[in-house]
């Protein structure tokens, strides 16, 4: 017996000792038995995917690894994307885990941060998306990974259907370095729709009494969006998507990226911007872009994942989205972050905290949020090497230098109000990742863009265009330019800022010829979930929480 | 594939704001407001809890003419303070019902009051003179029914028809409601809190519109028309309804409604939910009534026995 053999024996004992609890002696085990399975095939202190992102959840899993002995299972170092369910937390509230690398916390954030204070969880780092992907196949690789699918056929086979997500590079990560691989469906069945996962990467499959839980985080009630958001999406379009033509695309989830996802049909239109602009998308499948979509503005769309009530609608859009043989969405977290990092021209988002550096932050004093893709979206891939109208514009604008050595710039846009919720300023001195990050001894602060990433800020005072300014101080008074009636902006250096608007850095509603006074929700091309709904033709099935009819 | 949808359909009444709703309700240019902004009646409470005032304490009251049929008229602004009624924005309504009782003898009288509801209820700043201020209103509303004036609630805001509104709203001669409308007493985060997500998940949507909402109401008498979301689809309503005929405020009308309210509660009392009622109703979508268009589901409301009746 050779060392070099030790991970594939010890896989092999792991399956012997769940191999008692499956049935006839298949992959099929009963979810009565899914502790059991687990405490069989886990071992202390095992690097464990307990899958989970900020869509889907093996929730089923999830609880029944919480119901696990101690005795048995303690320490293990939970490597997953999203830490979001209360179940995560118990894990380390019980002991059963210790250590943690994640990526996103959403809901959890406020609890992750207490578990972290109080010393409960280890943390290793916070990661993008993509970042712990990569550490998956280098240093997390798990030795278990446990998934959420639709449906398995007897062989393992999995339908992981619309949201297939992460699904895929967790298992490759898992499977191929002698991990092992559990599986819960929503259903046993002979023959699965399409084969997303092939049944020989799957050791256990469990038919779990409920569905898995899919969060709709990416539904934003048109209802909601404000005559200032309006605003802010007339400036973007009018003076960053039509000037620099961009094409290739990636919108955050914010209610400012949905009222622009609702002007393309009727602002977009007027300004002549259909065909030229918003064509190709790294994008979930928001229900606000249906409007565009119908109306013929949009080519192609890939997904990292679905979204509550699109199914049908997608189904029905094959020549948009990607879909497999069975006619579902087929979405890919990885794929399409690079997709975004690497493929598209812009990343433009909201974001709840800005310094005078450009950095920007969703921390606050007692939350955590993560970063999930954000980083990666909003960020200038050095390793680009192709060359777009957009990106060239773009890299010239920051650069003095010889044209033809010049390289090209994503552009990174973030969108605010200067005032947000509970009339805070956005714009700040210190970001409050800067306190959170001293509290929690976190080597590095948390950013969720930095400065140096982004091109523009707009803000319903006007749009400053980073690109073209040439100092720290520049930058500084552009900011401050934008910051409207906060302490920041009101601090702003008056001459600097008239000389910065005479350069075009900064720009105004009336530089642009917008009116602040026609920004007003008759120019969204949807004003309600119902109007979706009816754009879609019916078949946007919007969740419950989405409706009021 | 092109969809026939406009982008922008203006004239929302969910949508408008409630000076909006009455300048699109009324005939162009008739409306005469009483103690507008610039009187400045702001209430005398909110300050003290460091609250922004509006000054018109979000409601406005006024005259002006439907059609050329003179009309009072009363339109709580939803966004300020959930149209709560307050000291102030309820003396102005119970002021509004007082002028319709004392003034409707002569030709040129108004013989209509349009009551455009948008309210969660009392404003809890001003508890006790809030709740003093919606008996005075029932009071007025049913003094000025009495004395002959029709009084249409017309519901179809955000903050839908809660609390003293919904009872105000079950006062009135009749009812105008949207899909988006709600009237209901305890709304759904007051039952939840009291009775628990068990008894009614108030984030369970679907089924808070189905159980307060517009179609439901309809269906079941307690609006006696439904608008489509339109400022003039609610114009033509409150105008088809006055055309109609108003019932009278006596003995005989109390009546038949206590008769219709036994008559409802023997027969659907048990249900559960309201898909149950309409499947007792026999109506022919019964499963698909959320889903109805505006008049598909009239269609279904006119022809249905339990939605249309004389008592109030």
């Amino acid at each position: 017996m050779s060392e070099w053999q030790s991970q594939r024996l010890a896989r092999q004992a792991r399956l012997e000792a769940g191999a008692i609890l499956a049935v006839g002696g298949g992959k099929l085990v009963a979810a009565g038995d899914a502790t059991a399975l687990l405490e069989a095939v886990l071992r202390p202190g095992d690097r464990v995917c307990l899958e989970g992102d900020n869509q889907k959840q093996a929730d089923f899993l999830a609880a029944a690894l919480v119901k696990a002995d101690r005795a048995r299972l303690h320490d293990l170092h939970i490597v997953q994307s999203g830490v979001t369910l209360p179940e995560h937390l118990d894990l380390f509230a019980k002991g059963i885990a210790t250590r943690l690398d994640f990526s996103y916390s959403g809901p959890q954030s406020g609890a992750i941060a207490r578990a972290l204070n109080s010393g409960k969880i280890q943390l290793g780092a916070i990661h993008t998306y993509l970042e712990l992907f990569a550490r998956y196949f280098i240093d997390l690789t798990p030795h278990a990974a446990l998934i959420a699918a639709v449906s398995a056929d007897r062989a393992g086979n999995l339908y992981t259907g619309p949201n297939t997500e992460d699904t895929p590079t967790i298992v490759e990560a898992t499977a191929f370095k002698n991990g092992i691989v559990v599986a819960q469906v929503n259903q046993v069945v002979d023959r699965v729709p399409r084969v997303d996962i092939p049944g020989d990467r799957v050791d256990f499959v469990i038919a779990a009494p409920k569905p898995f839980f899919v969060e709709p985080l990416f539904t934003r009630d048109p209802a909601q969006i404000t005559d200032t958001q309006i605003l802010i999406a007339m400036l973007a379009l009018k003076g960053i998507y039509a000037e620099y033509g961009v094409q290739r695309l990636n919108h955050g989830i914010g209610f400012g990226t949905a009222a622009i996802e609702l002007l393309l049909p009727t602002f977009g239109e007027a300004l002549g911007l259909k065909g030229k602009v918003a064509t190709h998308w790294a994008l979930n499948p928001h229900p606000t872009l249906i409007p565009a979509i119908e109306s013929g503005w949009v080519q192609q769309i890939h997904c990292f994942g679905s979204e509550v009530g699109m199914d049908e609608y997608l189904r029905a859009r094959p020549d948009i989205f990607f879909t497999g043989n069975d006619g579902s969405l087929r979405s890919n977290r990885a794929f399409c972050q690079t997709a975004g990092l690497y493929a598209c021209d812009m990343f433009i988002g909201s974001t709840l905290q800005i310094d005078l550096a450009g950095n920007s932050s969703t921390v606050t004093p007692t939350r955590i949020p993560g970063f999930g893709g954000a980083p990666n979206m909003g960020s200038d891939a050095h390793g680009r090497r192709h060359a777009s109208a957009a990106w060239l514009k773009a890299g010239r604008e920051a650069s003095d230098g010889p044209a033809a050595m010049t390289r090209g710039r994503k552009l990174v846009v973030q969108l605010l109000e200067t005032f947000g919720e509970g009339m805070t300023p956005t714009f700040v001195e210190e970001l409050a990742s800067v306190e959170f990050a001293k509290k929690m001894r976190l080597e590095v602060v948390p950013v969720m863009i930095y400065g140096d990433d982004v091109t523009h800020v707009v803000t319903e005072e006007g749009i400053a265009n980073l690109l073209l300014c040439r100092t720290p101080a520049e930058r500084e008074q552009a900011i401050r330019g934008v910051a409207g009636f906060t302490a920041v902006g009101r601090a702003r250096d008056r001459a600097q800022v008239a000389k910065l608007r005479a350069r075009g850095i900064i720009r105004r509603p009336e530089d642009l010829g917008i009116n602040p006074l026609d920004a007003n929700r008759q120019l969204l091309a949807a004003r309600s979930v119902k109007d979706l709904v009816q754009w879609s033709g019916g078949l946007y099935a919007p969740p419950g929480k989405f409706r009021n009819w | 594939m092109k969809n026939a949808l406009v982008p922008s359909r203006t004239g929302s009444w969910y949508e408008a704001t409630a000076r909006e709703r009455i300048s699109g309700l009324l005939d162009a240019g008739t409306f005469h407001e009483f103690l507008g902004p610039t009187a400045r009646a702001v209430s005398p409470h909110l300050a003290l809890f460091d609250l922004p005032e509006a000054f018109d304490d979000g409601i406005i009251v006024g005259r002006g003419k439907l059609q050329g049929r003179a009309v009072l008229v009363a339109a709580q602004e939803g966004r300020f303070m959930g149209g709560t009624f307050g000291e102030v924005h309820g003396a102005k309504l119970v002021g509004l019902l007082r002028y319709a009782r004392d003034h409707h003898a002569e030709a040129t009288s108004p013989r209509a009051v349009l009551l455009l509801l948008d309210t969660g209820g009392v404003r809890l700043q001003e508890a006790n003179v809030g709740e003093l201020a919606v008996s005075e209103i029932i009071r007025a509303l049913v003094e000025a029914r009495a004395a002959g004036v029709a009084v249409i609630a017309l519901v179809g805001g955000r903050a839908g028809a809660f609390g003293g509104g919904g009872i105000l709203a079950a006062c009135c001669s009749r009812v105008v409601i949207s899909e988006q409308g709600r009237t209901s007493v305890s709304g759904p985060e007051v039952i939840e809190t009291n009775m628990g997500a068990e008894e009614f998940d108030s984030l369970d949507r679907p089924l808070v519109w189905r159980t307060t909402g517009g179609k439901t109401r309809r269906l079941l008498g307690g609006a006696g028309a439904y608008a489509a979301d339109r400022i003039e689809s609610f114009r033509a309503a409150a105008l088809a309804l006055l055309d109609g005929g108003i019932p009278a405020f006596d003995l005989a009308t109390l009546a038949r409604e206590q008769a219709r309210l036994a008559e409802r509660l023997e027969k659907f009392g048990a249900c559960q939910d309201a898909p149950e009622i309409w499947q007792r109703m026999r109506l022919a979508d019964a499963a698909r009534i959320a889903d109805l268009a505006d008049e598909d589901f009239n269609q279904i409301a006119q022809a249905q026995p339990e939605a249309n009746h004389d008592a109030r």
